[in-house]
């Protein structure tokens, strides 16, 4: 970064200030260390301690849970082979992966290309369509929801096409949904790339398609990966969509969970440890994807600046 | 950043990934702006403008139609008898839109978005500024944390509500722990205080969000700007103050603006934290339209009433929209 170009900027006055050594590290030092101690420790215990108490709650007994035990009294790792059945996530996965996985690809396939057109070339409404991109990113789910349902059963009515209740209907609700936010994503990549290459790969002749295909894609790999990574969490992470839409064949992963929680209520003691190694389970996935790609991620949740 | 990297395609592709371009000056700009004639001449013709197509398409039967249909419905007597033959719906004029003021909890519930998404967005400000500046210098494990950090942003809402649901439950491990000091608050989960619930919960999943937005304000602080109030002896608190802190102004007035959004337009975490029939305290907006439309079957009334609640989202958003740079200063379209 920065740091050596300023430190040789400042080397008459300072004699020995490398980057990392204790004279630098005062300079850039912001709190004092206890303050500093204190608000890490503070963070990230209140983030930790939640995160860890899912996963004891969910070798835990449903009693143990229901006391308010913390760390259990007896271990058993029952839910996780329960959930699937009970909670019905071996089909709410099966339906969350092939739906959020599809709006993953399809979507950052036309947002590539979208963007592409967007940041290369110039036409009437190109701003519109710009602003528009960012305006369609706050319109709420909830707005949305009843017409679209009345639009797909519509469809069925006048059309024939039966689209609520399957996995169709869903994946392009969630792909129009990401759409927006994945081509914004790939409008502020695509920017950053020089546009040298592309214009002596147009010097030798390549066309439009070719400049696409050959140049900008391969450049592009992180900024797809981005796209497409919000793109499928849109759709694992949707409730409202699939609540509303899906039949139990059809479920995804996040309905299942809030339809197993909510059957909990009242009478006897919940099911405690298996929602908690369900809800386990439907986070891994997503953990783990931003774990792997958290460096491209970081930067397009903030591009972005929407979940 | 540098700009005159642009040769170095990797180093190009990691800093546009790596950045947050749409606060500071875009890293982009530069090198555009000697290409600008070349390109424009380029550029007017054989534009590949189908290429807009299946999106524009995606986009204008799914949220552009459905659009209009919902506004058309909120003029519509539209309940569960006249839903599957909605075209020939009677008309009703405002009718829906006078209910939705005069006779439901419509008021309350803006009210109740308003203030919990306001007062989710008090906390988290001084929360995630004090978390991007204790990890803004390098030490052991810095890594280690700010992944740790993004923990809660990084769950699913619908994971985040079910697990506060199970801990705040009475006799659970919340009440548990407060109970060892003293404190017995009552019912988390039902009741008068179901609000402070959701504001809290909401204040745990969010507040790395502005960490985020505060990290990428952060990073733009000059190296000389620290040389220079170390060298006036500043002491840190004077040095966050009055150095430090104004380079944040534009990042966290964009996560103040976008975290708002967010908030108000929360659908899945009062709905999976409380279920519903939701308590009256916590029936915001997303909740209210929900429940008017698929528990009460008053397909009209939750029309008019998302029509309403987009008049108030349309508020932030358009200041939002105003602050955001949509292009590099280089681009002919600039024009119009």
């Amino acid at each position: 970064m920065s740091a050596t170009t300023a430190t040789r900027r400042s080397a008459p006055t300072l004699e020995v200030d490398r980057p990392g050594s204790h004279r630098q590290h005062e300079v850039l030092r912001l709190l004092p260390t206890p303050l500093l101690i204190f608000v890490l420790v503070f963070l990230g215990a209140l983030v930790l301690i939640p995160v860890l108490y899912i996963f004891l709650a969910s070798v835990n007994s449903d009693i143990g849970v229901a006391n308010g035990e913390f760390w259990p009294s007896t271990v058993t790792f029952e839910n996780y082979s329960k959930i699937w059945t009970s909670v019905g996530l071996a089909t709410g996965l099966t339906n969350s992966v092939l739906v959020a996985g599809a709006t993953a690809v399809v979507s950052a396939a036309l947002s590539i290309s979208t963007a592409f057109v967007l940041v290369r070339y110039t036409f009437r409404g190109r701003l519109t369509i710009l602003r528009g991109l960012l305006a369609l990113q706050s319109v709420p789910g909830t707005l949305m929801v009843l017409p679209v349902f009345v639009l797909f059963s519509s469809a069925a009515t006048y059309l024939g096409i039966q689209v609520i209740g399957t996995q169709w209907g869903l994946f392009v609700t969630y792909l129009t949904f990401a759409m927006p936010f994945s081509t914004w994503v790939m409008v502020t990549y695509l920017r950053g790339l020089p546009k040298e290459l592309e214009e002596a790969a147009r010097i030798d002749g390549a066309s439009n398609l070719g400049v696409l295909f050959r140049i900008i894609l391969p450049l592009s790999w992180p900024g797809i990966v981005v796209s497409g990574i919000f793109a499928f969490l849109l759709g694992w992470n949707d409730v409202l969509f699939a609540s509303v839409m899906t039949r139990p064949e059809s479920q995804t992963a996040a309905v299942a969970l809030q339809i197993f929680g909510a059957s909990q209520e009242g009478g006897a003691i919940p099911f405690y440890g298996q929602m908690m190694a369900a809800a386990l389970v439907c986070a891994a996935p997503v953990v783990i994807l931003y774990l792997i790609f958290q460096r491209y991620l970081v930067g397009g949740l903030t591009a972005g600046g929407v979940k | 950043m540098s700009t005159d990297a642009s040769h170095e395609v990797r180093l190009a592709a990691d800093n546009a990934a790596g950045r947050a371009p749409r606060n500071t000056e875009d890293t982009g700009q530069q090198p555009g702006h000697k290409y600008g004639m070349r390109r424009k001449g380029l550029s007017e013709r054989n534009r590949p403008l189908w290429m807009l197509i299946p999106g524009g398409a995606l986009m204008i039967i799914i949220i552009v139609l459905p659009l209009l249909l919902g506004i058309y419905m909120s003029v519509l007597n539209l309940d569960q008898y006249t839903l599957r033959k909605w075209i020939s719906a009677p008309l009703i004029g405002a009718e829906n839109f006078v209910e939705a003021v005069t006779a439901s909890p419509l008021l309350h519930a803006v009210w109740l978005s308003v203030s919990y998404s306001l007062l989710a967005m008090v906390v988290t400000l001084p929360l995630g500024i004090a978390a991007a500046v204790a990890t803004q210098n390098a030490f052991k494990g810095r890594a280690v944390i700010r992944s740790i950090f993004l923990i809660p942003y990084v769950l699913p809402s619908f994971v985040v509500a079910t697990v506060w649901r199970t801990m705040l439950q009475p006799g659970g491990i919340v009440d548990e722990a407060l109970g060892t000091v003293g404190i017995h608050v009552g019912l988390w989960l039902n009741g008068p205080q179901t609000f402070w619930t959701l504001v809290l919960v909401q204040i745990w999943a969010s507040w790395p969000f502005i960490y985020l937005l505060a990290l990428s304000g952060l990073q733009s602080v000059d190296h000389e700007v620290h040389e220079a109030s170390a060298l006036d002896g500043a002491l840190w608190w004077n040095k966050l103050r009055y150095v430090v802190f104004p380079y944040l102004k534009g990042p966290l007035a964009l996560a103040f603006l976008i975290g708002m959004l967010h908030h108000i337009n929360n659908f899945t975490l009062p709905f999976v934290l409380f279920g519903v029939p939701a308590p009256a305290d916590v029936e915001v907006l997303p909740i209210l339209t929900y429940v008017t439309s698929f528990q009460s079957f008053r397909f009209g009334l939750s029309a008019a009433m998302a029509f309403i609640s987009l008049v108030l989202i349309a508020i932030p958003l358009f200041v939002y929209l105003r602050a955001v740079k949509l292009d590099d200063a280089e681009t002919p379209g600039g024009k119009k």
